[in-house]
């Protein structure tokens, strides 16, 4: 199948997204350096328009997997097929925008010139692609200003920017919103969004759990080079819904007596007649209260958030969960 | 592969570049400077032997008027060397010798080594996946800076080289504006060659070195051992600095010199141009396939 050209028409985009193919496949990916393992028998399959995260403790293998997928280093053992092609294949690459850990730019050059040098390092003629890429990333106002004098928020940005030339169908993009305040945190989340709109399948690693839990369709994890979990962010793990409830504190023996058949969560306070209790429905304990007399001051169902699913899967790898990889 | 090169030449255009390009054309001004007000005390104050400075003998008179006459054919010799049309002669020398290896070094240490440096290499593989395209932009963009500053050293040095002369106080050279232009564009041609060489060992001393200094250091060391090695007798010819010496015929140097070479070579290695040109050919075929090797290997940055 050919493959289309950064910036192709879209009829050939077209013709990529007909394909239904997995975007990112990876079979018994294995990579040693040495005596050490970084990943080991990494399955992954990403398919078209997904926004995937890719989650782990530093130094878990994220980025030696991200490094693998486009090239840079290669697998001791295993396939990687990047838009249908088994790699390694520059032209596949190309049509990946990518992102790894901290951008690098030519600091002597000014934003506006990195993109175009980017482009031109890519085989196309650039211009409007340029303008059109500093515009999305809201760094048209400082697109004529030396790259040393950028902060690194708008470094990420250009990071950003340079991924999205040519409108590539694949992103690949390690810690997009690293670096970036608040607001920049939500402009990004949106491009994203907006990305994953347009058909753009985007892979991408990041330390911030809130965000992935926005963004991303699915979630793989990875420990010790090893994929340990794989699915939807809302699956992942065993951690389960929580009920947490609250009853008047002449309530809370009789309220403990009747919510023990469920587990309770350490935090449970009887004194305070406030419980947390694992269970999928509040329905079922706000019934079970009420048939035991107790009539609670309230019920609220607590989903689990990444973070804690993530704590949960890592485990004693938990210490060193934070950005990197 | 146009664009892949445009792109590496509007990322050479850096300071460091500009510095280095600069400080060779300053250098040469310098030599030339040097030269001519050196030729002019020379032609002021032959070398006399003492003996006939207090003795007026007939031997002596001879002595004394053979040393004024090679004092004046210097001084012609240098004058005529600054010659818009001649001091091509002393860029292309130049840029081929050590002032031409020392800024080849600091272009692909800045140029290609730094790409590892500042992390940017990553970036640049991300965007042309072909590492033979890459290496070769690298070279072509290295070569065509060191080609850019010959020219400019050749152009520079034609304007003030005669201007420099008249004022240190030469005598004229009597010879017409652009007399000896054939044979400085010859010897600018052969020097790019050499620059194309340096150029190669640059790119492949990128991928060992994968650093900005070392890349600078292993060019240019490289080169320098090779200029040791040409000094040996048993294997001075199979040097790679012998083969620049033969192919571009470098020799004995008056008071403006035409190269930072020769010199450094003590024992003559008579090599013909062509295989001077066969052996530099052979060296930057090495230079390639070590490059190739090397950049196939895994990149961390």
């Amino acid at each position: 199948m050919p493959l289309p050209s950064r910036g192709g028409s879209p009829a050939n985009r077209c013709l990529l997204s007909l394909s239904g193919m997995n975007v990112i496949s990876c079979a018994r990916l294995t990579k040693r350096f040495g005596g050490t393992v970084a990943v080991s028998e990494l399955d992954l399959e990403v398919g078209r328009g997904q926004v995937y995260g890719f989650l782990g403790p530093n130094g878990a293998g994220k980025t030696t997997t991200i490094r693998m997928l486009l090239g840079l280093i290669g697998p001791t053992s295993g396939q990687i097929r990047l838009l249908g092609r088994p790699m390694p294949d520059p032209q596949a690459v190309r049509l990946t925008g990518s992102m790894i850990e901290e951008p690098a730019f030519y600091p002597w050059l000014t934003g506006s010139q990195n993109l175009q040098v980017s482009t031109w390092s890519g085989g196309a003629r650039g211009g409007r692609e340029v303008s059109r890429v500093l515009n999305a990333t809201g760094l048209s106002e400082v697109a004529d200003r030396k790259v040393r004098t950028y902060s690194q928020g708008m470094r990420q940005r250009l990071g950003l920017a340079v991924a999205m030339l040519g409108r590539p169908p694949l992103m690949i993009i390690d810690e997009p919103t690293n670096g970036l305040d608040p607001p920049g945190i939500r402009e990004i989340r949106g491009l994203l969004g907006e990305l994953a709109s347009d058909g753009t399948t985007v892979f991408m690693s990041s330390h911030l759990l809130a965000e992935v839990e926005q963004v991303c369709d699915r979630v793989a994890v990875i420990v010790r080079g090893r994929l340990v979990e794989e699915g939807p962010p809302a699956r992942l793990g065993t951690a389960r819904r929580r009920v947490r409830v609250r009853v008047a504190e002449t309530d809370a023996e009789s309220a403990f007596r009747l919510l023990s058949r469920w587990a309770l969560q350490a935090g449970s306070r009887t004194r305070d007649g406030e419980f947390v209790v694992e269970h999928d429905s509040g329905r079922d304990v706000n019934a079970a209260l009420a048939a035991g007399g107790v009539i609670a001051e309230s019920v609220t169902v607590e989903l689990p958030r990444l973070e804690d699913r993530f704590m949960e899967i890592v485990g004693e790898d938990a210490h060193a969960v934070a950005a990197g990889g | 592969m146009p664009w892949l090169l445009a792109a590496e030449l509007r990322k050479i255009v850096r300071p460091l570049v500009w510095g280095t390009a600069l400080a060779i054309v300053a250098f040469c001004l310098l030599i030339t400077w040097g030269a001519a007000h050196n030729a002019h005390a020379g032609l002021a104050s032959p070398r006399i032997p003492d003996v006939c400075a207090r003795a007026a003998t007939a031997q002596c008179r001879q002595v004394i008027a053979h040393s004024h006459a090679a004092a004046r054919a210097a001084a012609l010799a240098t004058s005529k060397l600054t010659q818009p049309g001649e001091v091509g002669q002393v860029a292309a020398g130049m840029l081929a010798s050590l002032p031409g290896l020392l800024l080849i070094s600091m272009i692909a240490g800045g140029h290609w080594g730094g790409e590892w440096g500042s992390r940017t290499i990553r970036q640049l593989l991300c965007r042309e996946g072909r590492r033979g395209r890459v290496l070769l932009a690298k070279w072509l963009s290295t070569w065509i800076a060191g080609v850019a500053t010959l020219a400019a050293c050749y152009l520079v040095l034609a304007v003030a080289a005669p201007l420099i002369a008249a004022s240190a106080g030469l005598p004229a050279a009597h010879s017409g504006l652009f007399a000896g232009l054939g044979s400085s564009v010859a010897d600018a041609g052969r020097a790019a060659v050499v620059l194309g060489l340096f150029a190669a060992v640059g790119t492949a001393a990128g991928t060992i070195g994968r650093g900005q200094l070392a890349t600078m250091a292993i060019t240019a060391g490289s080169m320098l051992l090779a200029l040791l090695v040409a000094g040996i007798a048993s294997i001075g010819r199979l040097s790679p600095a012998s083969f620049v010496q033969a192919w571009m015929g470098f020799g004995p140097v008056g008071y403006l010199p035409t190269n930072f070479w020769s010199r450094f070579i003590s024992s003559g290695q008579n090599l013909g141009q062509l295989a001077g040109l066969i052996g530099i050919a052979a060296t930057a075929a090495v230079a390639v396939g070590i490059a190739r090797w090397r950049f196939a290997a895994d990149v961390t940055a």
